[in-house]
């Protein structure tokens, strides 16, 4: 609760000074109060607290995911300065509604009651709406905010719809009740109850960008402003699986038979055609949102093998994959910033005039890949014990099928650096980007070798 | 009863219309048969003794959110029937999901026992007084925080929608 | 629910119905001897003493002009226009409390249509739709002029409604009820509404205007830069349709001010008078009907007094003046009342 509300005062802090014309004061103002609030979110640990009728309820996940949430936002904002520097519009508006999409994936995270839930989801998906089109004079970016808004609100509507018909045949929106209501009609469970779940799925699955909804993510992504697409591709996927994953397990333990089979489904395809797909993108960034659709196929596996051990997995795996991604999108936004494209021609040669930039993203790269013994592949380990545990033998199979597949993609851009000729480029970071990069490459490592850090926390 | 009738004359108005939103060649005409689909369903929640919801229904969607539907309309003067027709394909794949959606749907609702109020007409909670008790003791949070849903959407607005000064 | 009480509401509708067409006739006939008066002369004084069958000579003139349609008009929608605008300008009068109750071999008669509990949130409904007539018939006409008329008179209303309703929310909060006939009985004797809320009153006349689409805010039909505004096509009792149903409007808001800021139906000593229930809730109508009659005269005497706003400041003075105001109003009546209870 207090994440949350420390989160919107920021939010309108952002923009009074934004009325004030204070715009050097964004940043310093942004990152402290996310820091602030993190201290909050970590001060309600091993507390449980429930708020308003259960509408909230702040358990060890919720706090785990929210903090991990609110740090990547942390790191992605280290960017915000430099992506940002030349740009004369004010642009608290911007910030604000980061911001604000940050507290409804908080809501995701904490949400004890299925409207809290669909208001989280809704305040981060219209923020998103309005971010994909933020560059204003970029068709592709248009292109992304129309694509987006369109596709996303009709499928608010199926979520809605779900949620509807899961009151009408539970008569509660409350995850408990809800809970001690499939616990009482497991045997047999009305229709009602049946299709408001799959259409609960379907509407989750779109926001994940699961296959076969996941249309929409190459397109929004790569017209969506590189620095608010690393905000997509990371905190907005976290907030969405961790939904997925707490509702699951909180709700729907008990009619396991009525969902697995589809999730097994939609998992693997996730997992194969993400991949599959991603070898034929012609550059980074649509490369990143195909990687970022995979992983969210890697994530799923925690939905389906739901334990204590799953949901530190998840944790794990969640903070593996925000760092990387932010690693990457970093090096992107730098190569975009230099060559005004980022295909992967673009790269060449950038492992000997930068080779800072170049071990960084090799090392993200790797570390998304699960190469040992990065954060990444720690992740990925623990993740497929817990599905193997639960007896999912074919599905991590796939999965580690998969996992060899990206390979195919995930090292073009190393190929490109180190083992091809070219100009090369200069790119202009700074000093403090760098030290974020290199920051941000040493964290990937250092939770490839410590992973007892986050994975015996839950 | 009557209500019986006053029940089946709505509905036949809400699917006329909604069908007709479909069907017909003006954009104009498809946003008031629109209209007209939300007065009949403002009918049904009144039939429901819902009248706030039914009063609401008509403020924010007749009365606001389809006037500014209908003067977007106007103002792009869609009215050419310019509209590229669509591959047959996709209508015939457009219609058999649609059935399906339809025939999952009747399947959930044909006999099925409704855990939640048997007869609404009968409960008061859609009255304002009773539903100022719910929205402001159960669900206060949730409503307070639609504020912030709200601020977002209209500082996006006003994101989108400003003019950039270059 | 007897058939006896279907027949009186019937009775009673078809009263209602009748005095709002009459009132509006004759306020055509007010308006121009107004106008006369501002503009220091005698208006229209031929058609009988002082002109008094004007309204009736205006109106055989209207049913006997030529019907006139656009060749590019939707047949339809062009039709439906000036309809449903008379429509919706007679729908609001079924929940305004025209008088106490009447008792009659004692069953008690009450002189208001509907008492629906939420009679303000039905008003506020009935405004909110008022403006389809207008955009249907001016988009109908395949008129630029009407377009644009359509188009300015949607956004002006739309815009005004919000400072409307949050002008009300005030008044609903001293009252605690939305029902029409509870705030008209809260204000019994001269305990009206409009000394503890003036800025309400003032917020809610302005947007009555705007509503209305009056002088200082009738940009729709700005004769100066739209020819005629959304009606510029219309001809003949389409014409005299949209006419009327601004004069109905005039009634109806007057009535709906004087209920909310103006005791409605009460007046001073009403219970020391000594007059059985009926004769009281004659003298009751009367009395609301000489409020009417007040604010209708703002209506006419700002119309001939103000000149028109331009569009912008419309705009400005909606949204960046009233809106705030409003909201500004409703915080102080909150902790006035939070004041008071604690």
């Amino acid at each position: 609760m207090s994440t949350i509300i420390s989160l919107s005062v920021l939010g309108v802090l952002i923009l009074a000074e934004g009325l004030l014309g204070k715009k050097a004061w964004h940043l310093p103002t942004i990152l402290i109060g996310l820091l602030v609030s993190l201290a909050l979110t970590l001060s309600g640990w091993n507390l449980n607290l429930h708020y308003y009728n259960e509408m909230m309820i702040v358990d060890n996940s919720s706090v785990a995911f929210s903090s991990i949430l609110i740090f990547t936002t942390f790191l992605i904002f280290m960017f915000a300065g430099h992506y940002y520097r030349g740009v004369q519009r004010p642009l608290d508006d911007i910030y604000a509604i980061l911001i604000f999409a940050l507290v409804g994936s908080v809501m995701m995270t904490s949400f004890g009651n299925l409207i809290m839930l669909f208001l989280g989801i809704e305040t981060l998906s219209i923020a998103l709406y309005v971010l994909a089109g933020s560059h204003k004079e970029a068709i592709t970016s248009n292109e992304a905010t129309l694509k987006y808004f369109l596709m996303g609100s009709f499928l608010s509507g199926f979520l809605l719809f779900g949620i509807a018909l899961l009151y009408g045949a539970s008569g509660s929106l409350n995850m408990d009740e809800i809970s001690a209501y499939t616990v009482r009609e497991a045997a047999h469970l009305s229709p009602m109850f049946k299709a408001g779940l799959f259409l609960l799925i379907i509407g989750l699955a779109f926001k994940i960008a699961i296959v076969p909804f996941h249309f929409w993510a190459p397109d929004v992504y790569e017209g969506t402003p590189t620095l608010l697409t690393a905000f997509m591709a990371t905190v907005v996927k976290v907030a969405s699986i961790v939904a997925l994953f707490r509702l699951f397990s909180h709700c729907f333990p008990a009619i396991r038979e009525t969902w697995e089979t589809t999730l097994w489904i939609l998992a693997v395809l996730t997992i194969l055609v993400g991949n599959l797909t991603g070898l034929y993108q012609p550059n980074l960034k649509r490369m990143l949102a195909y990687s970022s659709i995979s992983h969210s196929g890697y994530m799923m596996l925690a939905v389906l093998a739901f334990s204590a051990r799953s949901a530190d997995a998840l944790l794990l795996y969640a903070a593996a994959y925000s760092v990387a991604t932010v690693t990457a999108f970093g090096i992107l936004i730098l190569v975009r910033g230099a060559k005004g494209n980022d295909l992967f021609t673009s790269f060449e040669g950038l492992g000997r005039k930068n080779p800072v930039e170049a071990v960084c993203l090799t090392i993200a790269l790797l570390s998304l890949t699960g190469i040992p013994p990065l954060a990444g592949f720690m992740a990925k380990y623990y993740l497929f014990a817990t599905a193997l545990e639960k007896g999912y033998l074919w599905l991590v199979i796939l999965a580690v099928l998969g996992s060899a597949i990206s390979v195919g993609y995930y090292f073009k851009p190393i190929i490109s650096m180190y083992l091809k000729e070219g100009e090369g480029i200069k790119l202009e970071a700074g000093f403090a980007y760098k030290t974020h990069i290199v920051f941000l490459t040493v964290l990937t490592i250092l939770l490839g070798l410590l992973p007892a850090f986050l994975i015996n926390l839950l | 009863m009557f209500t019986k009738y006053i029940f089946f004359f709505l509905s036949t108005v809400a699917l006329y219309s909604a069908i007709m939103v479909l069907l017909s060649r003006k954009p104009i005409h498809s946003v008031l048969y629109l209209t007209l689909t939300f007065f009949a369903i403002a009918g049904h929640y009144i039939l429901l003794n819902a009248q706030f919801l039914a009063v609401v229904h008509v403020i924010v969607y007749a009365g606001a959110i389809m006037v500014l539907f209908l003067f977007t309309v106007m103002l792009l003067n869609l009215n050419k029937e310019e509209v590229s027709p669509k591959p047959v394909w996709i209508k015939i794949v457009a219609i058999i999901a649609g059935c399906l959606l339809m025939i999952v749907l009747i399947g959930i609702f044909r006999g099925y026992d409704i855990a939640i109020e048997k007869d609404p007409a009968l409960t008061q909670i859609g009255l304002v007084k009773n539903l100022g008790q719910v929205l402001y003791k159960q669900y206060l949070l949730p409503f307070e925080l639609a504020s912030i849903l709200f601020l977002t959407a209209m500082v996006g607005a006003v994101l989108l929608g400003k003019k950039e000064q270059i | 629910m007897g058939s006896g009480f279907i027949i009186y509401k019937f009775i009673l509708a078809s009263l209602i119905l009748i005095i709002s067409l009459v009132v509006a006739m004759y306020s055509t006939l007010i308006e121009r001897k107004m106008a006369g008066f501002f503009q220091d002369r005698f208006g229209p004084d031929r058609a009988g003493p002082w002109g008094i069958f004007q309204p009736l000579a205006d109106g055989i003139k209207l049913f006997f002009k030529e019907e006139f349609m656009p060749n590019t008009a939707d047949k339809f929608l062009y039709i439906l226009g000036p309809s449903l605008t008379m429509l919706i300008a007679l729908l609001t009068s079924a929940a305004i409390p025209w008088g106490g109750d009447m008792v009659i071999n004692g069953k008690v008669y009450p002189l208001q249509v509907a008492d629906i509990n939420i009679g303000i949130l039905y008003i506020f409904a009935i405004v909110s739709i008022g403006v389809y007539g207008i955009m249907i018939g001016g988009w109908a006409s395949n008129n630029k002029f009407a377009l644009l008329g359509a188009i300015r008179a949607s956004s002006q209303m739309i815009s005004y409604e919000l400072a409307m309703s949050l002008a009300i929310i005030a008044v609903v909060m001293m009252t605690g009820s939305l029902s029409l006939k509870d705030i008209v009985d809260s204000q019994k004797g001269i305990n009206w509404n409009v000394w503890y809320q003036p800025a309400a009153f003032i917020i809610f006349l302005v947007c009555a205007f705007a509503e209305c689409n009056r002088s200082p805010f009738d940009l729709p039909e700005c004769e100066t830069e739209l020819v005629g505004g959304y009606h510029t096509e219309y001809s003949s009792m389409k014409l005299g349709f949209y006419l009327f149903s601004e004069y109905i409007n005039m009634f109806i808001s007057s009535a709906v001010m004087a209920t909310l800021f103006f005791g409605g139906y009460h007046f001073p000593f009403e219970d020391s008078l000594g007059l059985s229930p009926n004769a009281l809730a004659a003298v009751g109508f009367l009395v609301l009907f000489i409020k009417i009659t007040f604010l209708g005269f703002i209506f006419m005497w700002v119309r001939w007094t103000l000149p028109r706003f331009r569009y912008d400041q419309l705009m400005r003075l909606g949204w960046k003046a009233l809106i705030p105001l409003a909201i500004v109003n409703i915080i102080i009546t909150g902790v006035v009342i939070l004041i008071k209870q604690g």
